[in-house]
């Protein structure tokens, strides 16, 4: 907790207490057969997904990037699990291709951003389309017949989603976190986000750390994925996902991570991420119209942020006129 | 700059052309005609009537993610402001006070950026977001259609008034643009902001009348969309911003602020319209030489060209002196 702004402290409490408020609020309107362990046992495996993407997307956004391309990555991950269900492999083997094709896409998107020396947020646009139609071009080819989703039924494939997603996320998290607490690799991805300028003449390679950003979120995005895709019974590659970026970024961001970089932590997007998810689970049980529950939503997103932003904002004038 | 924005200009047109000669060939539907082109502008007006705002609004160095739900959020109002039985009183009930709740979305997009110093990225996800709640709250799953009945609406759909408005918009608006000191405090701002400051230009002003414009603008787009489909609901036109976002940056704006054309903004527009057109037409031919469906190759060819086209804009400027 050492490196963390005062900031990024606040948030990091406020995230805290504020989950904390939420599930005593959600224990309140609790009603008849729905128990408090039942909430907290289906948090891990619904905001699996989520955190993980999360992860991944906190680094790439630490250096400066963006990947808004991870939906549809997903879409692809999916579509090549569900086409090898269909030709009925052993599931250990979808499961490895769902992975891989996700990391794979992940770090070709890193060495685009590096090679072509674009912005990372077009490239990753240009992905977000890309990918989508790249996944729907998959089902046609290797299913004849494709009418437009893949069905997996069978439970033998439902695994890592179904069974296995609170100990995969768990698992996951507590590396994760240790791996930020002591690596050197996180501290890079700062140091570019800060200043690219000063990593050049410091001798660190930029293209190189950037990558790096890019693979590690790749690993993060793969078990993310896994558990998005083996979570359903039918995969649509069209629709599968869509928006989930934007979700990831809206819960990086509430985590108290820079949107232009160079500040952040993991700890924060997993609160984020719980934090939006336990909000909308209280508008739930408090059952509050479904369609007031988005306005709700995207207004706590402003006003958290916005209320950041404008305690800062003298500071930041400040620091920027200097 | 000026050579190089031409050239930047007949790149997007030798694209355009050579899509309207590839699709020619395949495709069963003609793209050539007078009467072709006009219905490819009149579909996309809303596309072009957003995309100069969003193009403004990169030279600030700042996104719009809103603008799709804005749109539909102001199609829901008008809809549901005009109740199940629209009459003519809809030109002077429904229609200004659509422009009023436009202008306060945008201009709400323009607060949270200039005033509250948000991330332009984050505030207009946020208010993607909450604009599309609130058109569910406005109009719940139900399809609202009362556009139909009002005298004379579905006048503003024909190509004579999408023409119109897209003249006053670009020709006229992009004139007094180019030659105005207010381009030139936002490409200053979105180049640096801080040496803006310095120089005296009010910052978060520019910034909110930037903002407040693009609701004029989706406006615009709200009526023209509602006038060609008549009903909306409140999950229309999802994804939009997506599409003007390509359209503006693959005619050329930086993203990253500081220049921008109008023109190839339209273009883009233009070049993202013919490709969609060409490949529903092209659907007989895909389906006899292709093992997919062709209409899955639009989101493969649109983000291929968003790549290289940015990437040869960005290779001019670095060849720039």
């Amino acid at each position: 907790m050492r490196g963390l702004s005062k900031p990024l402290k606040y948030r990091l409490l406020f995230l805290f207490v504020g989950n904390g408020l939420l599930l005593l609020l959600i224990s309140v309107f609790l009603r008849e057969g729905a128990s408090f362990t039942q909430v907290l046992s289906q948090a891990g495996p619904d905001c699996a997904p989520i955190i993980l993407a999360g992860l991944g997307m906190t680094g790439i956004i630490l250096t400066g990037g963006i990947d808004l391309s991870i939906g549809s990555v997903i879409a692809v991950a999916g579509t090549v699990f569900g086409c090898l269900v269909y030709w009925e492999v052993p599931p250990l083997l979808c499961y490895l291709a769902c992975g891989l094709t996700a990391w794979g896409l992940s770090t070709l998107n890193g060495a685009l951003v590096r090679k072509l020396r674009l912005p990372a947020i077009i490239v990753t646009l240009a992905g977000l389309a890309f990918y989508r139609g790249v996944a729907l071009m998959i089902a046609d080819v290797a299913v004849p017949d494709f009418g437009g989703n893949l069905s997996v039924q069978d439970d033998a494939y439902h695994g890592p989603g179904k069974f296995h997603a609170n100990s995969i996320l768990l698992a996951t998290l507590v590396m994760a976190l240790v791996w930020e607490a002591f690596a050197e690799t996180p501290r890079r991805w700062l140091a570019l986000g800060n200043s690219p300028e000063a990593c050049r003449l410091q001798g660190l390679a930029p293209g190189r750390i950037l990558q790096s950003a890019f693979t590690v979120g790749g690993i993060l995005l793969a078990v993310g994925a896994l558990i998005e895709v083996t979570q359903v019974q039918t995969i649509e590659p069209a629709r599968m996902t869509r928006g989930f970026e934007l979700r990831v970024v809206g819960a990086v961001v509430l985590g108290g991570t820079n949107i232009f970089g160079g500040e952040g932590s993991f700890a924060g997007t997993v609160l984020g991420a719980f934090f939006l998810y336990f909000a909308q689970q209280l508008l739930i049980y408090a059952q509050v119209s479904p369609y007031l529950q988005e306005v709700l939503i995207g207004g706590a997103i402003l006003l958290v942020i916005g209320a950041d932003c404008t305690l800062n904002r003298r500071a930041k004038m400040l620091a920027e006129l200097r | 700059m000026a050579r190089i924005l031409l050239k930047r200009h007949l790149i997007l047109v030798a694209l355009l052309v050579g899509e309207v000669l590839l699709f020619n060939t395949i495709s069963r539907v003609p793209l050539v005609s007078v009467s072709d082109f006009v219905a490819i502008v009149t579909q996309s007006a809303p596309v072009l009537f957003l995309a100069f705002g969003m193009t403004l609004v990169l030279m600030t160095a700042g996104i719009d993610l809103s603008v799709g739900s804005m749109v539909a959020l102001i199609a829901c109002a008008m809809a549901s402001f005009g109740g199940e039985d629209a009459d003519s009183t809809f030109w002077i009930t429904a229609v200004p006070c659509g422009l009023l709740f436009a202008i306060v979305l945008g201009s709400l997009n323009g607060l949270l950026i200039a005033r509250f110093d948000m991330p332009p990225i984050i505030a207009t996800l946020g208010t993607m977001i909450f604009f599309r709640g609130w058109s569910f709250v406005l109009l719940g799953d139900r399809e609202r259609a009362p556009f139909g009945d009002v005298p004379g609406y579905d006048l503003l759909g024909e190509f004579f008034f999408v023409a119109i408005g897209l003249v006053c918009v670009y020709v006229v608006g992009g004139i007094f643009f180019a030659r105005s000191r207010w381009r030139q405090e936002i490409l200053l701002i979105g180049g640096n902001r801080i040496a803006g400051r310095y120089a005296g230009i009010r910052v978060g002003r520019r910034l909110w009348e930037v903002y407040t414009l693009v609701g004029g603008l989706a406006f615009l787009a709200a009526l023209a969309f509602t006038s060609r489909n008549s009903s909306v609901n409140a999950s229309a036109l999802t994804g939009l911003e997506l599409k003007v976002i390509v359209a503006v940056v693959l005619g050329g704006t930086r993203v990253q602020g500081g220049s921008g054309s109008l023109v190839g903004s339209f273009l883009g527009v233009l070049i993202i319209a013919v490709l969609e057109e060409g490949l529903r037409g092209s659907a007989l031919w895909g389906h006899e030489y292709l093992p997919f469906k062709i209409r899955h190759l639009e989101e493969v060819l649109l983000g291929l060209l968003l790549v290289t086209g940015v990437w040869l804009h960005s290779r001019e400027r670095e060849a720039m002196p």
